[in-house]
């Protein structure tokens, strides 16, 4: 059953399906209803990216050392935030991985956001987004690792402490590093679309207005859900450029 | 003089056996176990891991009391804890809605 178009994603599939149909093609995806090539969660996407790419041009024009206004303390908050958890996490020279763990804590954020606004859906709600993010973090930690150590000394981490214990050590690490991205994939999306959900079935249940408690709620998620993300990507890039010592 | 009575009891109950006898002949298809498998598998990953994060959150309020000085380590390893342990009754639920 095709899913209803969000009223963003209807103005889209009307002027630009062409690029669509040809990003699709190109990659080789087959497209099932050529009237509607975007999909709700790739205009939603979208529509965060957008933002973000309005949002930071204007807080680094607002930047002031003398007289910083409301928006860039809050910014200045917000890093010192990411600093101090990144530190914690077992980075002792934090700044060239900030800018990821910062993208990634506001690239989850307003999408999570995004599903409460009533006639938009959260990007995140779909498996896709979320995976995308958790292969970049995959691919991000490691090749963190592999700056840091060397692409030999990377892979001969997997081998664990003692060499006699490295045919068993390999196959668990493999596998518990591949289940990294699946359970951050599953995580995130998993509750996005339980928050959903439970608003729809309390929507089928009783007033209009009962699900906007849910709602309230899902912010609460939402920011716990952005703030592990970010958290265990920080673990995950700890673990790999830590220095046995 | 209890076993008895229990043995007594089930004779009673399947001496009337013959009722599945008249809903298979109006009724044929086979029962759908798939929403009684999702709703017992949900039950437990949602009972067993409200039993964990009680576990944890009881674990870190004790240590914060104890020492409150390291009220924000903590509280960090609380939070993450909690959407870890939160993590593993959503993997239930992911199933029950891909099967």
């Amino acid at each position: 059953m095709p899913e209803h178009d969000l009223w963003l994603t209807a103005i889209f599939n009307h002027f630009i399906p062409g690029i669509a149909l040809w990003i699709q093609n190109m990659v080789g995806i087959k497209v099932e209803d050529p009237a509607h090539p975007w999909a709700n969660w790739a205009v939603m996407e979208l529509l965060v990216f957008a933002f973000m790419l309005v949002l930071f041009p204007i807080l680094r024009a607002r930047l002031s050392v003398e007289n910083p206004g409301v928006f860039q303390q809050t910014f200045e908050v917000f890093h010192q935030f990411l600093y101090s958890q990144t530190e914690e996490a077992g980075i002792h020279h934090p700044s060239p991985y900030i800018p990821f763990f910062g993208t990634l804590f506001i690239f989850v954020l307003f999408a999570g956001l995004l599903g409460l606004i009533p006639t938009f859906e959260a990007p995140t709600m779909r498996p896709m987004v979320p995976c995308g993010c958790a292969i970049a973090t995959f691919l991000f930690y490691n090749l963190a690792g592999v700056r840091e150590h060397g692409l030999g000394k990377y892979l001969l981490h997997f081998a664990g402490p003692m060499p006699w214990l490295a045919p068993l050590m390999i196959p668990i690490e493999f596998i518990s590093h591949l289940a990294r991205p699946l359970s951050l994939t599953i995580r995130l999306f998993a509750n996005m679309y339980a928050g959903e959900q439970v608003t729809m079935a309390f929507l089928g249940l009783t007033y209009f207005i009962l699900p906007a408690v849910f709602m309230g709620l899902h912010v609460f998620v939402v920011f716990l859900q952005a703030y592990i993300f970010a958290l265990l990507a920080m673990i995950y890039v700890g673990g790999a450029v830590a220095h046995p010592d | 003089m209890k076993l008895k009575l229990f043995l007594l009891l089930a004779a009673i109950l399947l001496l009337a056996s013959p009722i599945w006898a008249a809903d298979a002949a109006n009724n044929p298809a086979p029962t759908n176990w798939k929403p009684v498998g999702a709703a017992i598998g949900m039950a437990i990953a949602s009972g067993l891991c409200g039993l964990g994060q009680g576990r944890a959150v009881a674990g870190a309020t004790e240590a914060m009391a104890r020492n409150p000085g390291a009220l924000n380590g903590i509280r960090g390893a609380l939070i993450l804890g909690l959407v870890l342990i939160e993590s593993l009754a959503l993997y239930t639920l992911v199933i029950i809605y891909t099967i």
